[in-house]
């Protein structure tokens, strides 16, 4: 009994960690149907952000809350100049973004020297309940995730800003011609789906080091995860990512981990062949 | 008007093809560091390094590439050898296989160098050592620590192997920790083969293996693995897995109580370069075991002087560190100096025997030995625990610890 | 874009510029690039080792191996519009499977290898392509990228952990190739040897692609509900070139496995695939002699980038080809060929057509 709480425990958090990393994949590819081959190093960035604030001695907490801020930032920047000419070709795109996550990650190596650097948890130590000892700061990463998803559901289904992006997700021609500017809108939400990733890489820095090379782990696991869920809507990248990370943390508990490691994906990808549509099927961006 | 313009790019595009394949045929200078004064009658010595510059395994490569520079000026500066000035040449692996053959394609072919020493995986080993051995007819020095069983002629290997690693090292873990072993690791050769040695030492030493576990590189969570060396009342983790996913499993078995109740940890690779990846209070007490510690240079003359003539050369970046086989890559060269100094040529047949049994008296750590016939190299071997972030030295070697290899 | 559809999205292409009659009239008569460009390439390839020097043709040797690499991606995405990026499945599956015999049973006869290897990639890309293309529902060009790239990660993750397979240091020391008695080491005369096979294929890919096969496949890549609209099998053509063109990945694999002397899991990773697929974004699909430019260009580049700027290559590799990318997504042969020659002309020419309209 024991053990089966602090496994459910171990794999809620590590799921959490998935789905914030792949809510931005997830919404980045149902608005403009584009697949960021750059998420991972997005959330490669949020962690080099999160390593530079505590390495000129501020708070670590600072940094975190910076990490989000400047990937955002960047994200609009690259969308406005880079990812805006590939909605046409979305294969294209795929690789654009490949050689844009190729420039970022060398330059962080470059930064950081090829090390692998440790940065301290905001709240360490664990919660103990009887005999079982719960990490604080992965509880934090779940708590943190619920709220953001139910930030952004809520920013999404109850504001007329929401309103406007579900406009343009739904009908970009129509949404244009009553006046909504698309174009703007895919800029903040291509910046909002990188935020997301820096975030990730902000919480679960110092859960795992940072290194350059952070980032190409979480690109096949998003993008399984992404088409395991669903494209199309808000609720189907969750699903997925939810699906996909716990099933990453629960198999290595049954049989030897090499084996789960491949037997997620090849499971997820028949799973895909018979239900094309994923997990939850939404309206997606049919041109 | 638009055939116009297509011509004219055409015209400049085959133009500019023909100027970058003239310039890669000429052949563009690599990384070469020319000696002072030279030797009229034979030309320089040419040494080629072949290391990971770039990539994940830039930090170890760029200090071996140092030490390299270090040593050859101070051959240099005392005269050469065999009267002849050494001209260093250094080509990146980029901890790329594919990358990494053909460079050293460019030492042996075009360069024509008289040694390679190099590689830092021993995926690298492989895929470099028929380029230089068979293809090149070249000698080959290998500086890292690693699994062992690398027989091939004419590759000589001067970093430690399982049997210095363990045959001390885990009767000190049973004396100071438990006999009730946990071996997990990473899931490749190096971890497989070293704790297929560990549990016959340990088993031959009296101590149990609990279980044994292999876990893809890039993992990251273990909260099985930890959950089962805690039911299982596991008294020494016996630590084969390696970047990435060793800090966060230190990290994990400490939240979970591990070394709070006792147990020890234990890594034979871990040197002052890994004690920054985690935080000091998650590996307090961590036991390591290697040929080489920094606090070394408090108690041996000689490692102090190579360590501060080190430190003053080379920016702090790019530690002189056990695990970056910075100390195989200095033991390497010095046996490589007293072999052609005994044989009196760069011939390398002549250089391979000499080289056989040669002996160097000073090196970081002690001085060390090749085991004659066995190409591996004997040395002092040290196990030190770390307190605080530093490492303290709490066992030496009785002498000499012979590698077993061959 | 709907990724659960069943339309394809080819790269945009400028067609519609060449149907307009006074368009017509300015392409009239224009001489034919491909030929000059492809007779130019072949010689300049011939006499290469006369004026190269030797490491420079070794290294020459296994840009060739790589350029057959990239001509069966070519043949997949830019003729049949199936964006493989599992190349490296068949690539890698036929070098270990090679490296086995020469390790297991001591075979190293071209005449067994190769033809092995060839087998291997055939039969490798057959199954998946059955699993991935053939059902009920047509499956997205999502799915089958994704598909494909997992089924490289699926096939390096588990090599990685075998030890029968040498796990992550691969099987090194393999052999040299036999021709008979004579043993092919590395240098001229394995590199004429791999140009006379890449000229072969090359041949071949183009006598297919100008048949009847050809022309179906390039109604496939721009509509394909039109072309299943005529009754034609679409997921038997897509089955049959894919098997095809891992049929020669497969080739170019076991070549690289005797040149290089040494296997390893990268050959059957992502990083490979999504190498190969940069090749020939970068030369310019849907012509063959353009993934064949694109690979000597990207590794001539790497080459002499590795040498004059060490700490920051990585980072200029990347820039460039986000700049190729971004500016040129037909590839660089875009500034050599016209749009027709790029699409392939089937049929009689427009001088034909010109003269036989009244």
């Amino acid at each position: 009994m024991d053990t089966l709480l602090i496994a459910t425990f171990e794999i809620l958090s590590f799921g959490a960690i998935v789905v914030l990393v792949v809510l931005g994949l997830g919404i980045i590819a149902s608005m403009m149907g584009i697949f960021n081959f750059a998420q991972g190093e997005f959330v490669l960035l949020g962690a080099y952000v999160t390593y530079l604030v505590h390495s000129v001695g501020l708070p670590v907490p600072l940094g975190m809350l910076a990490a989000p801020i400047a990937v955002g930032a960047l994200g609009f920047v690259l969308e406005k100049l880079v990812v805006r000419r590939f909605y046409t070709a979305p294969v294209v795109a795929m690789l654009g973004t490949y050689a844009l996550g190729l420039i970022i990650r060398e330059a962080v190596r470059g930064l950081t020297g090829g090390l692998y650097l440790s940065v301290p948890e905001p709240i360490s130590g664990s919660i103990t309940i009887g005999s079982l000892h719960f990490a604080t700061w992965r509880g934090v990463i779940v708590i943190i995730t619920l709220l953001v998803m139910a930030a952004s559901h809520a920013l999404l289904a109850y504001t007329s800003f929401g309103l406007r992006v579900r406009a343009s997700l739904e009908n970009p021609s129509l949404a244009r011609a009553s006046g909504i500017s698309t174009g703007m809108i895919y800029s903040v939400t291509f910046a909002f789906g990188a935020a997301l990733a820096g975030l990730a890489g902000a919480l679960i820095v110092p859960v795992f080091s940072l290194f350059a090379d952070l980032g190409i782990r979480f690109l096949i696991q998003g993008f399984v995860a992404v088409m395991v869920g669903g494209l199309g809507s808000f609720a189907g990248p969750v699903a997925g990512a939810s699906v996909i990370g716990t099933f990453s943390a629960w198999l290595p508990w049954l049989m030897s981990p090499v084996i789960a490691d491949v037997l997620v994906f090849v499971l997820a990808i028949i799973f895909i062949k018979f239900r094309p549509q994923g997990l939850v099927s939404g309206r997606g961006v049919n041109r | 008007m638009i055939n116009a313009s297509r011509q004219l790019s055409r015209r400049r595009f085959l133009g500019n093809f023909a100027f970058a394949s003239a310039a890669i045929a000429a052949g563009p200078g690599s990384w070469v560091i020319r000696p002072d004064w030279a030797n009229a009658a034979e030309g320089p010595i040419r040494l080629g390094i072949a290391t990971d510059l770039t990539g994940s395994l830039g930090f170890a490569g760029n200090t071996d590439a140092n030490v390299a520079r270090m040593l050859v000026k101070e051959v240099n500066d005392s005269g050469g050898l065999l009267g002849r000035p050494i001209e260093l040449l250094i080509e990146d692996t980029a901890s790329d296989e594919s990358v990494a053959v053909g460079n050293v394609r460019k030492l042996i072919q075009r360069d024509k160098v008289d040694l390679v020493l190099g590689g830092i995986s021993s995926s690298m080993r492989n895929a470099i050592k028929d380029v230089i051995i068979s293809r090149g007819k070249t000698l080959y020095i290998y500086p890292e620590g690693y699994e062992g069983k690398e027989c091939t002629p004419y590759l000589f290997c001067t970093g430690p192997v399982p049997a210095q690693n363990c045959d001390q090292f885990i009767p000190w873990l049973i004396k100071n920790g438990g006999k009730r072993f946990a071996l997990p690791g990473s899931n490749y050769v190096w971890p497989q083969t070293i704790n297929a040695y560990a549990r016959k030492v340990i088993e031959s030493s009296g101590g149990e293996v609990i279980f044994e576990e292999y876990y893809p590189l890039d993992q990251i969570d273990f909260s099985s693995t930890v959950s089962r060396i805690i039911s299982n009342k596991v008294d020494v983790v016996f630590n084969a897995i390696v970047p990435p996913g060793v800090s966060p499993f230190f990290k994990q078995l400490y939240q979970a109580g591990f070394s709070k109740n006792g147990g020890r940890l234990g890594c034979v690779y871990y040197d002052e370069n890994f004690l920054e990846m985690n935080q000091a209070h998650e590996i307090e007490g961590l036991a390591s075991s290697l040929d080489y510690y920094k606090v070394l240079a408090a108690e041996d003359p000689v490692s102090a002087r190579i360590q501060s003539a080190y430190d003053k050369q080379f920016p702090a970046k790019f530690r002189f560190s056990a695990g970056s086989a910075a100390t195989g890559t200095y033991r390497g060269l010095k046996l490589w100096e007293a072999a052609v100094k005994e044989a009196g040529t760069i011939d390398r047949d002549a250089v391979a025997a000499a080289l056989d049994h040669a002996k160097i008296a000073e090196g970081p750590g002690g001085p060390a030995e090749m085991a004659p016939g066995k190409r591996h190299c004997r040395m002092n071997m040290y196990i030190g625990v770390a307190k605080g972030g530093q490492y303290e030295i709490v066992a030496r070697s009785a002498g000499l610890v012979d590698p077993k290899e061959c | 874009m709907s990724s659960t559809g069943t339309g394809i999205q080819p790269p945009p292409r400028v067609i519609e510029a060449a149907r307009s009659p006074v368009m017509a009239s300015a392409f009239a008569g224009r001489k034919k690039v491909l030929p000059i460009l492809e007779l130019a390439l072949l010689i300049a390839a011939a006499i290469a080792p006369l004026v190269l020097r030797d490491y420079i043709t070794v290294y020459a040797t296994r840009v060739l191996i790589l350029c057959l690499f990239a001509l069966s991606f070519d043949l997949v995405w830019g003729y049949a519009g199936i964006l493989s990026l599992g190349q490296s499945l068949f690539f890698g599956m036929a070098g270990y499977g090679v490296a086995l015999l020469s390790r297991d049973f001591g075979l190293g006869s071209i005449f067994a290898v190769l033809p092995a290897g060839t087998l291997i990639g055939f039969v490798a890309a057959l199954l998946l392509a059955g699993f991935l293309l053939l059902g009920r529902h047509p499956s997205s060009v999502v799915f089958v990228s994704l598909g494909t790239m997992t089924g490289a990660y699926a096939a390096d993750r588990l090599a990685r952990g075998s030890h029968y397979l040498g796990g992550q240091n691969g099987i090194p020391s393999i052999q040299p190739m036999t021709i008979g008695s004579h043993e092919l080491s590395e240098g001229p005369s394995f590199y004429y040897l791999v140009l006379a096979i890449l000229v072969l294929i090359y041949l071949l890919s183009r006598f297919l692609l100008r048949s009847q096969f050809g022309l179906a496949l390039a109604g496939l890549r721009e509509n394909e509900q039109r072309i299943a609209f005529f009754g034609y099998k679409v997921q038997h053509l897509k089955a049959i070139i894919f098997a095809i063109s891992g049929a020669i990945a497969g080739t170019a694999g076991s070549l690289y496995a005797f040149h290089e002397g040494f296997v390893w899991t990268n050959m059957l990773g992502v990083v490979m695939s999504t190498q190969v697929v940069l090749y020939v974004l970068f030369g310019g699909s849907g012509t063959l002699i353009g993934a064949v430019i694109g690979t000597a260009i990207v590794e001539g580049l790497s080459f002499w980038l590795s040498d004059n700027y060490r700490d920051i290559w990585p980072i200029i590799l990347g820039v460039l080809l986000l700049l190729v990318i971004l500016f040129r997504p037909l590839g660089l042969i875009s500034l050599v060929l016209g749009e027709r020659e790029r699409v392939g002309s089937f049929g009689p020419s427009l001088k034909e057509k010109r003269n036989a309209a009244p």
